[in-house]
C-alpha cells in the first residue's frame, strides 16, 4: 500500500527552481531516504508535503487519496508529521507543554496540565522514547529534545513521519538511539521519510533511497542494490573521490605550543584538564573525540573567548600573555569555526562585507576609518572566483548562501589573512560531499604551504585521512597520541570512549 | 495603633492603589501583548486617547460609565490599528507604536480645544472618584491595611481583578499556553496548527483595551478632567513595570505598586519637608518616581528575560 505519492511537484522560487517535476511513491511501513547535496531541494520538497510551502504545480496523494496540503494543520489532519532540522521547541516550556501545544487536554477553557503529563508519560512508554514530562526543554540534551519532537508528532497520530536531517545535531551515541527508535516505529507500521546527506547513515537505516540533484530526481534505488560510491556519484553528478590524497608532511618548527592548559566551560566546571601539545609548521594535527569532551573549551581558549584557569599558549615561539581574539589573530592564527552561522559569518551582511571582516580596518580596505568600496569589491570578486563561491555575486547576503558556500566564504576570508597557524574546528560539519571535498583540498594545500593546522573533528574518517598526528580527547584530557598508519578507527573509538589509554611523553 | 497612624497607613495604601491603577493597566497591556510577541509602545498614546475620550463621553452622558465605554472603544480601535500594521503586515512594532504616540499628542491637544474650547485642561465631568460612585465597604474602615480597601474606585478594583484574570488566562488556560507559545516561537506554534495571527490579534486588542482602561483611570479615576499633559509618561512607566515584573501579571502588580508608592512618598515628603529638606527644589520630588524607575530597571533588567520572539514581526514563509 502506498502511504504517500507525489507527482510532478514543481516549486519555483524567485531565483531558483527548487523542485523540478519530482515524482516519488513511498510504501507504508518503509524507511525511505531522500538524499542530495545542500540546496538540492530535499527540504523544499518536504516543506511542500508538510504544507509550509505551496507548490507551483503538482499533485500529492496520501494513502491513495488526492489531497491539497496548504497548511501544517492540513498535514497533521492527514497524519503527516515532521521533525524539523532546527527543532521547533520552546525552551522555556516543559516537555509536556511542548508536546501537547495546539491540541491540549482541557476542561472547558482550562488547560489540564496533570492529564497532559499523564498522557505524555504513557506515550513515551508506548513508543520507547524516554523523556521526563516535567523537565524544562532548555535543560535537556539535544538527543532528548529530538525525542520530544518525535513524541509531539506521534501524539497527533502521525502515520508518515518526516525527519529533516535528524542526525546533524546528534552525537554518535544519540544517533544510535535515534536509529533504534526509527526501527521500532517502522515495526509499528509507521512510514518514515529520512532526509540526509550522510550516505553512511542512509545506507544503515534506509530501505529505499531517492537521490535529488539541483531540484531534479536522479533516481530511486534499493539499499541492497547500491553502495555509497554510486549514491555519491548520483548526488554530485560525477565521480567523487572522498579518499584524501596523502601528502608527506614536511615538519618545520613549532607554530603552536600549548602547555598544561586548563579551561572552565560555560557552567563553570573544568572542561579541559592540563592539556599539552605542539603543532608544527607543515603538519595537520587531528583531535579526535566524542563531542563534549573538551573540544569547545579548547577552541574557546585558543581563540581567546575564555580565559584559561592556568596554562600557557605560545604562538610562533612567543607566549601570548593577554589572550584576546584580536591579539591571537594579529599574531598569526586563523580560525574556521564549528558553527558557521553564529561564529563564521554575519548572516544579514553581504558577501563583500563578510569577506573582509577582521581586515576591514586595514589598508587597502579602509583608510582613516573610511571603507574603500572599489578595493573591497575587487578583493571580493577575486576571492569568489578563487574559492568557487556561488552565486558569483558579491552583493548576496551571507544568510542566502548555501551551507557549502558559506563555508567556502569563511575559508576564503581566513586563508587570505597572513597566518602561520590554522584552527579548523569541525570544518565539514553539515556540509555535502562536494563542499567537503573542497575543504579537504584546501586543508592539504595549507599544509603544503607550511602552515600548522589543528583539526578538531567528530568524523573519524576525516581525522584518519587528513592528520599526520592524532590526539584523542576524552573527558577533557588527551588520552592518546598516535599516527594514522599506527592505528585504526576501532582503536581510536575505544580511546574516544575512555576504554583505552596510552601513555604519552612530550618531548 | 492610634487612630491617626491608622488613618495615615490606610490612606497611604489607598492612595498608592489609586496611583498604581493607570500604571498597572499599562503594564498589563504590555504583559499580554508582549507574551504574544508584539511590543506596544503605543500604549502611552492609547492612554492619552482613552483619557480624553473618557472625559468626553462622561461629559456628554453626564455619567462616567459612558466615558469608560468610549475609552474601551478607543482602545479597540487603536488596537486594531496597531494590529493591522504589526500583525497583518508584519510591520515594525516600534514605528507603529511611535506613530500612535505622535498622533495622540497632536489630536489630543486639538480635540481639547475643539470640544471643550479650553487649553490646558477640560472642565470637570462626572467621575469614578466621586463619593456616590465609589465602592464602599464601611465595615473594613477601622481595620489596619484592610481599611485601605473600604473606599476605592471601581477602576482600582478592576485593575486588581484584571491582574488575576490575565494571570489565570496566561498560565491556566489553553489560550494562555498558546499566547506564550506564540511569543516564544511562532514557527513552532504554527507547525502545531496554532493560528498565530489570531492569537496575536487577540493579544494586541486585549492589551490595547487594558491600556485604554489605564487612560480612563487617569482622567476619570481620582481626577475628573483631562489635562493636556496626560499621561505624563505613565505608559512608559507601565512598560518599565512590565519589565521589572518579568512579563508576568503579578510581577507587574508589585512593580506598579512600588512605582506608585514612590509618587505617594514624593507627596508626603513635599508636604512634611522642613529645615534643609525645604531647600530642595520641588523638581527633585517630582522626578523621584522617574529616578526610581530608571534605578529599578538598571538593577533588574539584566536578569529579566523577554519572551524569545518578542518584537519580531511574524511572517509565514513560502
Amino acid at each position: 500500500m502506498k502511504a504517500l505519492e507525489v507527482k510532478n511537484i514543481v516549486k519555483q522560487f524567485p531565483n531558483v527552481l527548487a523542485n523540478d517535476h519530482i515524482s516519488l511513491s513511498i510504501e507504508k511501513g518503509e524507511i525511505f531516504a531522500v538524499v542530495g547535496e545542500n540546496g538540492a531541494g530535499k527540504s523544499t520538497l518536504m516543506k511542500i508535503i508538510y504544507g509550509l510551502y505551496t507548490p507551483t504545480s503538482g499533485e500529492i496523494y496520501v494513502f491513495g487519496k488526492k489531497v491539497k496540503i496548504e497548511t501544517p494543520e492540513d498535514a497533521i489532519r492527514l497524519k503527516i508529521g515532521m521533525v524539523h532540522q532546527e527543532f521547533m521547541l520552546i525552551p522555556r516550556f516543559t516537555v509536556t507543554e511542548n508536546i501537547v501545544l495546539g491540541d491540549e487536554p482541557h476542561r472547558g477553557m482550562i488547560f489540564d496540565y496533570k492529564r497532559a503529563v499523564k498522557e505524555v508519560r504513557e506515550l513515551s512508554e508506548r513508543f520507547g522514547l524516554k523523556v521526563d514530562p516535567t523537565d524544562k526543554v532548555a535543560n535537556i540534551p539535544v538527543g532528548i529534545q529530538q525525542r520530544v519532537e518525535i513524541l509531539k508528532i506521534l501524539r497527533r497520530g502521525a502515520e508518515i513521519l518526516i525527519f529533516d536531517e535528524p542526525t546533524a545535531v546528534l552525537t554518535p551515541e544519540e544517533t544510535e538511539d535515534l536509529f533504534k527508535a526509527l526501527r521500532r516505529l517502522k515495526a509499528e507500521g509507521k512510514t518514515i521519510i529520512f532526509i540526509s546527506h550522510k550516505l553512511k547513515e542512509v545506507m544503515t537505516i534506509a530501505d529505499r533511497i531517492a537521490v535529488l540533484r539541483r531540484g531534479k530526481l536522479q533516481g530511486v534505488v534499493e539499499k541492497e542494490k547500491t553502495n555509497e560510491v554510486e549514491l555519491a556519484r548520483m548526488m554530485v553528478g560525477r565521480n567523487v573521490v572522498l579518499e584524501i590524497p596523502h601528502v608527506e608532511a614536511k615538519i618545520g618548527k613549532t607554530v603552536l605550543s600549548v602547555r598544561d592548559l586548563t579551561v572552565k566551560n560555560k557552567r563553570g566546571i573544568i572542561g579541559l584538564k592540563g592539556v599539552s601539545f605542539d603543532v608544527h609548521s607543515g603538519e595537520i594535527v587531528g583531535i579526535a573525540g566524542v563531542e563534549g569532551n573538551g573540544q569547545a573549551e579548547l577552541v574557546n581558549a585558543l581563540i581567546g573567548f575564555t580565559r584559561p584557569v592556568k596554562g600557557k599558549i605560545e604562538l610562533d615561539g612567543k607566549e601570548i600573555k593577554l589572550l584576546t581574539p584580536y591579539n591571537l589573530r594579529t599574531k598569526g592564527m586563523v580560525y574556521i569555526p564549528e558553527d558557521r552561522k553564529r561564529r563564521g559569518i554575519v548572516l544579514p551582511f553581504r558577501v563583500r562585507e563578510n569577506i573582509i571582516m577582521g581586515q576591514h580596518t586595514l589598508y587597502p580596505f579602509s583608510k582613516n576609518g573610511i571603507l574603500n568600496d572599489s578595493e573591497i569589491n575587487k578583493f571580493a570578486t577575486k576571492k569568489l572566483e578563487e574559492f568557487d563561491i556561488r552565486p558569483r555575486n558579491i552583493h548576496v547576503r551571507g544568510g542566502n548562501l548555501s551551507g557549502g558556500n558559506q563555508q567556502k566564504l569563511i575559508l576564503a576570508r581566513e586563508m587570505s589573512i597572513e597566518h602561520k597557524f590554522l584552527l579548523a574546528s569541525q570544518p565539514t560539519r553539515g556540509l555535502d560531499i562536494g563542499a567537503m571535498e573542497f575543504v579537504y583540498k584546501k586543508l592539504v594545500e595549507e599544509k603544503k604551504k607550511g602552515i600548522g593546522v589543528l583539526l578538531i573533528s567528530l568524523e573519524l574518517s576525516e581525522i584518519m585521512g587528513l592528520s599526520d598526528r592524532i590526539l584523542v580527547l576524552y573527558n577533557g584530557e588527551i588520552v592518546g597520541e598516535t599516527t594514522p598508519d599506527k592505528t585504526n578507527e576501532e582503536e581510536l573509538g575505544l580511546m574516544m570512549l575512555g576504554l583505552k589509554r596510552q601513555e604519552r611523553v612530550l618531548q | 495603633m492610634n487612630s491617626h497612624t491608622l488613618l495615615l497607613l490606610n490612606s497611604t495604601i489607598a492612595q498608592t492603589l489609586d496611583y498604581a491603577a493607570p500604571i498597572l493597566f499599562a503594564a498589563l497591556c504590555g504583559v499580554i501583548s508582549e507574551n504574544a510577541g508584539v511590543v506596544n509602545i503605543g500604549l502611552e498614546g492609547i492612554m492619552r486617547f482613552a483619557a480624553f475620550f473618557g472625559v468626553w463621553g462622561a461629559a456628554i452622558a453626564k455619567n462616567p460609565w459612558m466615558g469608560l465605554l468610549w475609552g474601551i472603544a478607543l482602545g479597540i480601535i487603536l488596537g486594531l490599528m496597531h494590529g493591522y500594521i504589526t500583525v497583518k503586515w508584519a510591520g515594525d512594532q516600534i514605528v507603529s507604536g511611535i506613530a500612535i504616540n505622535v498622533m495622540a499628542l497632536g489630536i489630543g491637544t486639538y480635540l481639547l480645544q475643539a470640544v471643550f474650547k479650553t487649553t490646558g485642561y477640560s472642565p470637570p465631568v462626572p467621575y469614578f472618584g466621586a463619593e456616590v460612585n465609589r465602592i464602599h465597604f464601611a465595615f473594613l474602615k477601622h481595620i489596619p491595611v484592610l481599611g485601605a480597601f473600604s473606599d476605592l474606585t471601581f477602576l482600582v478594583w478592576l485593575s486588581l481583578i484584571t491582574v488575576i484574570l490575565i494571570h489565570f488566562i496566561l498560565y491556566h488556560t489553553v489560550l494562555g499556553l498558546r499566547i506564550r507559545a506564540v511569543g516564544e516561537n511562532p514557527q513552532a506554534a504554527e507547525t502545531l496548527g496554532v493560528n498565530v495571527f489570531k492569537i496575536k490579534w487577540f493579544a494586541v486588542i486585549t492589551g490595547s483595551v487594558s491600556a485604554a482602561l489605564g487612560g480612563v483611570a487617569l482622567s476619570l479615576g481620582t481626577l475628573s478632567s483631562f489635562t493636556n499633559a496626560m499621561p505624563m509618561g505613565k505608559g512608559f512607566i507601565g512598560l518599565a513595570a512590565m519589565i521589572f515584573g518579568k512579563w508576568t501579571p503579578f510581577g507587574a502588580l508589585i512593580a506598579s505598586l512600588i512605582f506608585a508608592f514612590a509618587q505617594v512618598l514624593q507627596l508626603l515628603l513635599q508636604s512634611t519637608a522642613s529645615g534643609v529638606a525645604k531647600m530642595i527644589p520641588l523638581g527633585f520630588y517630582l522626578s523621584l518616581p522617574y529616578f526610581l524607575t530608571i534605578g529599578a530597571l538598571i538593577g533588574v533588567v539584566g536578569k529579566a528575560v523577554a519572551p524569545a520572539a518578542d518584537g519580531i514581526p511574524y511572517k509565514k514563509e513560502g
